[in-house]
């Protein structure tokens, strides 16, 4: 398999957050920050470069949401090879981690 | 109640992005609203009653809608583009808020790649104006001229300016704050705008004519001794383009006011481009004296 490129810290955290369904920009970096207490923002610019570049990669797609009653909003997809970059990312850190444990 | 506006005609180095969106907080402060970001003037409506953080951003947008849309879903309001790809937002001031919350590039990597993105641009545009800057040097070297050199030094200055500025936009960090040495853009607005003008008088000004005269019989080529006339009006470089075909020894001259000759050629065949002549100020005159019919075509450029 060819060695992938580490992901930066913005394009983890998104895949991150829509790793457990369909998420809105806002919605993903209201997550984020939760996840990270605060210590992960990601701005609006970031945003939209991070989602353009990776519905370019193939890794998100995007959707409408369906929800009835509220107006439709734009939504970003996992997709399957979105999925499996971000598993092969999570293994590379596990590595990395157990790598310094071995320090 | 009238809307109070007005325009600002400060200019900012794209390097310089960052002051110019202190100044656009400033002028916020004091009740001025960006309605309109441009590249050399910018529009405000004044507005003491709100007070709003602006951003700007450096991108092709191929999908605007989404593009407004992730801005607005924190709070940004979409303001103006630029033509050349600036975009420019505002979200409402809240002292409450960290610092943090009025940054659109809040990694080292999207806020780089914004920069990389207007440095390939100004590297591009650059490296053109630098083949042109280097297409006037060759010119000026093989047919030197006033206007060719204000061209090369205005194209040379231009390459500089974009090249550097693409240079430092390219290796700019995060923290970077410092204003850059070079002279400001309206320095460079002011070199492009006043050279080309002057570039364009300069060759406006140049004498521009081709003037053919032939004579079939001996006794009508005796009585074409002075056929034609021409002005400088600045002293230069001039380049003449004479073609000769007689049956006698034809001579050609130009003569200035005092009727001096400044230049002559006597033949019977002559196809010439560019003959250099270095003339003053004044009046010119074309003369011919031929003993057979002849055929003339003289011009300059």
């Amino acid at each position: 398999m060819k060695k992938s490129e580490p992901l930066s810290e913005s394009y983890y955290y998104i895949l991150l957050c829509l790793a457990k369904g369909a998420n809105h920009g806002y919605g993903i970096m209201q997550m984020a920050e939760s996840l990270s207490n605060g210590e992960v923002v990601i701005g609006s610019g970031t945003m939209y470069g991070a989602t353009g570049n990776m519905m370019k990669k193939g890794w998100i797609r995007e959707i409408m949401s369906t929800e009835t009653g509220l107006p439709r909003r734009r939504l970003y997809q996992l997709t399957d090879s979105g999925r499996a970059a971000l598993d092969a990312e999570i293994a590379r850190l596990r590595r990395m981690l157990q790598h310094a444990e071995g320090v | 109640m009238a809307r109070q506006t007005k325009r600002s005609w400060k200019a900012y180095a794209a390097w310089d992005y960052r002051k110019e969106i202190e100044d656009l907080n400033k002028a916020s402060e004091q009740g001025w609203q960006l309605t309109k970001g441009g590249c050399f003037s910018s529009k405000f409506v004044k507005n003491p009653d709100v007070r709003y953080r602006y951003q700007m951003d450096f991108r092709k947008v191929s999908e605007m809608g989404r593009y407004i849309e992730t801005f607005r879903e924190q709070g940004w309001e979409y303001v103006s583009s630029t033509f050349n790809g600036w975009h420019f937002f505002r979200k409402l001031y809240d002292p409450a808020l960290p610092e943090a919350a009025y940054e659109i590039f809040t990694d080292r990597e999207s806020l780089r790649e914004m920069h990389r993105r207007w440095a390939r641009v100004a590297l591009i545009i650059g490296a053109v104006v630098a083949a042109f800057a280097l297409f006037c040097a060759v010119r000026m070297v093989r047919m030197p001229n006033l206007p060719t050199l204000v061209q090369l030094l205005v194209s040379a200055f231009e390459a500089v300016f974009l090249l550097w500025g693409g240079f430092l936009m390219r290796r700019s960090d995060v923290d970077q704050r410092r204003q850059s040495g070079i002279p400001s853009i309206a320095v460079f607005l002011a070199v492009v705008f006043l050279g080309s003008a002057g570039s364009l008088t300069l060759t406006g000004l140049r004498p521009h004519f081709v003037t053919v005269t032939a004579a079939e019989s001996v006794t009508e080529a005796v009585q074409n001794e002075s056929w034609a006339d021409f002005q400088v009006r600045y002293p230069d470089w001039y380049y003449l383009n004479l073609d000769i075909e007689a049956a006698e020894p034809l001579t050609f001259s130009i003569l200035d006011e005092a009727g001096d000759t400044v230049y002559q050629a006597t033949e019977t065949v002559l196809h010439r481009k560019d003959i250099p002549l270095r003339l003053a100020r004044g009046e010119y005159a074309l003369a011919i004296s031929c003993t057979s019919g002849y055929r003339l075509r003289c011009g300059m450029e």
